[in-house]
């Protein structure tokens, strides 16, 4: 009760530190020959009073008060300390609190750490970011407080959606925000350089930072949810081109090709329209995520708590947003007249412009995939969906010329290059059709566009493994990432083509056996918890080889709410996964058996973090 | 060359590992492109809710009566509508979806040729 008191208060505190900080700033922008000490001051307040809120949730939840709304909803007195911890921004209200204090907290570091830029630039973006702050917290106060009071307070809590309960779940959320959020200073800081006329070289390295961190994170929050829907929802895909998932892939695809275009910028003055429409895209598709999903408009796996107040709110703020960045772009932006853009058709500044292209393009499928469903039915009301056929269709052939530019790309120099040693390349390139047609020659699939679809994967896999040999650390971190891609799509695609899978109905003690694998189900144990009753099955699978593995998949019968999950089992190893789950069937002495090998599965997850791991090397290498 | 001789051994080897005939390919394939009309975002061949399950048995039913992979969608669509397709044929409806991306795609390459590579 106190801490609902105490969290309600330092937020409306933060909106007044808020409000104050504007005022400070359009003050010292007038007469800026340094940065006034108060808004820094009150930067960290802000920050402070929203991390107190934050904390006050914690608390709340931890020590399970029910007399405040969210936790009631959200939390259960039997569920482990750690999901009720994690359960905080497990949930729409305290979701948004995480959002805020993220906002708060990368504009105070910015505030820190930027040191040799102009004084109004500083003041300018923290302006900009307080526009979204404030708007923010607006959105949560009036619509979604977390602190709403309850009476009279309820003696146990609704508890948390167990698929939640996980703990990859329990930090993609704050990972993933540092990713979103940290778009935001993207967006403030373009908007802040294009007022002040100083889209340049060195306002690219500076941004180069910020655009890296939210890079990294969106990345590896992207991963972590995968990961999750990978071994939670529990049917062996990782990927599902469900709309939440894409909603979450368009941010990313935008900050990547950001990432390629500000290469260019680093070293002369061309795109910077481009830089700047891309900033603050990157940003708007992160708050369009935010509405479609609050909104409850989509169709998901993933959509909880949901109310068209909310949706509301936040379509105008994303419009306000829109509006503010268009005007700034068209009435302060000048592009540069001189145009240095002499390079010639085969040169880096190409392949970039290449990247771009094609980064565009995805996005736009992605894009147009995830809402031209939406628009079709409110214009029609005729209800289609667009599902993986679609952007598989639509992704695959161009993923072929994409694979190729970014294995020779690379390797261009700026303004004007030609191709070295063309021996190397054609032999590899002859390699990898080799290879590829002897892996797709096997299997009665569409054999011509697996076969290019692998070479092109595995001629970027030998080119950027041939430079680690051969260039060592030069340009390390692009090569990483380039060579965690080639493997990412190798792993996806071998994923897909090998994966086999058996699906039966089995009693305790009964075999099944079709020749190659014989799956035994030996018993069944049970066991109680403090807030879920689980059966365990145990299963005994031989394969064609005779490897032995003992699985044991389990189904969870929790209390409150009164859900049952299948808890997977999996085996990994550095080939394959071998997944094994299973599911009750009503009415039956039988469960529903799902056995699935997949090749790779583990280096689908090692790849992604090796082209994290490549942004990372980037954010730590000084610039030469 | 050496590194790349072992990776071809390597793949090779796991092509012998990895020759399993899949039961039921036709049948998943199928319901992969299906949606489960109860459940929230999942495909018929994802799902293990009672109407995914019938539906299923209805699937090998009309392949039995030898109903062709097409045959058995144009089935479904007129049953249950375009909703329970996720893969959304070319049609009056759909030809916006497919191709504005592709047209965005040329717009682009149009837009790079014209300001970078005939700037000259």
């Amino acid at each position: 009760m106190i801490y609902s008191v105490v969290g309600h208060y330092s937020l409306i505190l933060g909106l007044c530190a808020g409000l104050i900080l504007t005022f400070f700033s359009i003050q010292n922008f007038k007469n800026s020959n340094q940065l006034d000490t108060k808004i820094l001051s009150f930067s960290f307040l802000q920050l402070f009073f929203v991390l107190i809120s934050f904390l006050a949730l914690i608390i709340s939840f931890v020590i399970s008060d029910f007399s405040n709304e969210t936790v009631f909803n959200n939390s259960h007195t039997t569920k482990p300390l750690f999901y009720k911890i994690s359960g905080t921004w497990g949930n729409h209200e305290g979701s948004l609190l995480l959002w805020l204090l993220v906002l708060t907290l990368f504009i105070f570091i910015f505030l820190l750490r930027t040191k040799n830029q102009p004084i109004k630039y500083k003041i300018l973006t923290l302006g900009f970011q307080q526009v979204i702050i404030i708007g923010f917290f607006l959105f949560l106060i009036q619509t979604s407080n977390p602190f709403n009071y309850l009476f009279p307070v309820p003696d146990e809590g609704l508890g948390l959606n167990p698929i939640l309960q996980d703990p990859a779940l329990a930090i993609h959320p704050p990972i993933l925000y540092l990713g979103y959020v940290g778009s935001s200073i993207i967006f403030s800081s373009a908007l802040a350089a294009t007022t002040l006329k100083m889209v340049s070289t060195s306002w690219a390295v500076h941004i180069k930072k910020w655009v890296l961190i939210s890079w990294i994170f969106l990345t590896l929050g992207i991963l972590l949810g995968s990961i999750w829907a990978y071994y939670e929802l529990g049917w062996g895909g990782f990927w599902f081109w469900d709309p939440v998932e894409n909603v979450s892939l368009m941010p990313w695809l935008a900050l990547t090709t950001l990432l390629h275009c500000i290469l260019v910028l680093e070293r002369k003055e061309i795109l910077t329209s481009w830089v700047i429409i891309l900033s603050i895209a990157t940003f708007t598709l992160s708050m369009c995520g935010t509405f479609l999903v609050r909104s409850g408009i989509l169709n998901s796996v993933h959509t909880f708590a949901n109310d068209p107040e909310r949706g509301l709110f936040i379509l105008i703020f994303l419009f306000a947003l829109i509006f503010l960045s268009l005007f700034i772009f068209f009435f302060f932006h000048q592009t540069t007249k001189d145009n240095s853009s002499n390079f010639f058709w085969l040169s880096k500044e190409t392949s970039i412009l290449v990247n771009n292209w094609f980064m565009m393009y995805f996005l736009s499928v992605v894009l147009i995939g995830t809402v031209y469903p939406i628009f079709l039915d409110v214009i029609s009301s005729q209800k289609i969906s667009v599902g993986p056929p679609f952007y598989h269709k639509l992704i695959a052939p161009f993923l072929i010329p994409f694979l190729f530019a970014m294995a020779i790309g690379p390797r261009l120099k700026w303004i004007r290059s030609d191709l070295k040693d063309k021996i190397y390349l054609i032999s590899l390139l002859t390699i990898s059709i080799l290879i590829s047609f002897f892996i797709v020659k096997n299997f009665n699939t569409n054999i011509l566009i697996n076969t290019i679809l692998i070479s092109s994967a595995l001629y970027l896999f030998f080119i950027t493994l041939r430079d680690f040999f051969l260039k060592k650390y030069k340009n390390f971190a692009q090569n990483t990432a380039h060579f965690g891609f080639s493997l990412l799509i190798l792993s996806i695609l071998f994923n897909n083509l090998f994966s086999s899978e058996i699906i039966t109905n089995l009693k305790v003690g009964e075999t099944y056996d079709n020749s190659k694998t014989k799956i035994v189900f030996e018993s069944i144990n049970q066991k109680t918890e403090k807030n879920y009753k689980s059966i365990i099955a145990n299963f005994n699978i031989t394969n064609a080889e005779g490897i032995n593995n003992n699985l044991s998949p389990e189904l969870r019968i929790y209390n409150q709410p009164n859900i049952t999950t299948s808890e997977a089992d999996i085996k990994t190893t550095l080939m394959r996964d071998k997944f094994i789950v299973i599911n009750l069937v009503q009415n039956q002495d039988y469960f529903n058996v799902r056995y699935q090998v997949k090749p790779f599965m583990l280096w689908i997850w090692l790849s992604v973090i090796m082209i994290s791991l490549g942004g990372l090397v980037s954010f730590l290498q000084r610039r030469i | 060359m050496k590194i790349f001789k072992n990776f071809i051994i390597i793949f090779l080897l796991l092509i012998l590992n990895n020759v399993y005939a899949n039961e039921n390919s036709e049948r998943n394939e199928i319901t992969k492109n299906l949606r489960c009309l109860i459940c929230q975002g999942q495909s018929v061949y994802d799902s293990d809710s009672d109407f995914a399950n019938s539906m299923k048995i209805l699937v090998d039913q009309k392949l039995d009566e030898g109903l062709s992979e097409n045959e058995i969608y144009v089935y479904f669509k007129e049953k249950y509508g375009d909703w329970i397709l996720y893969d959304p044929g070319l049609n009056k409806n759909t030809y916006l979806l497919w191709l504005l991306p592709i047209f965005i795609f040329l717009f682009g390459g149009a837009i790079i040729v014209k300001s970078f590579i005939l700037k000259k």
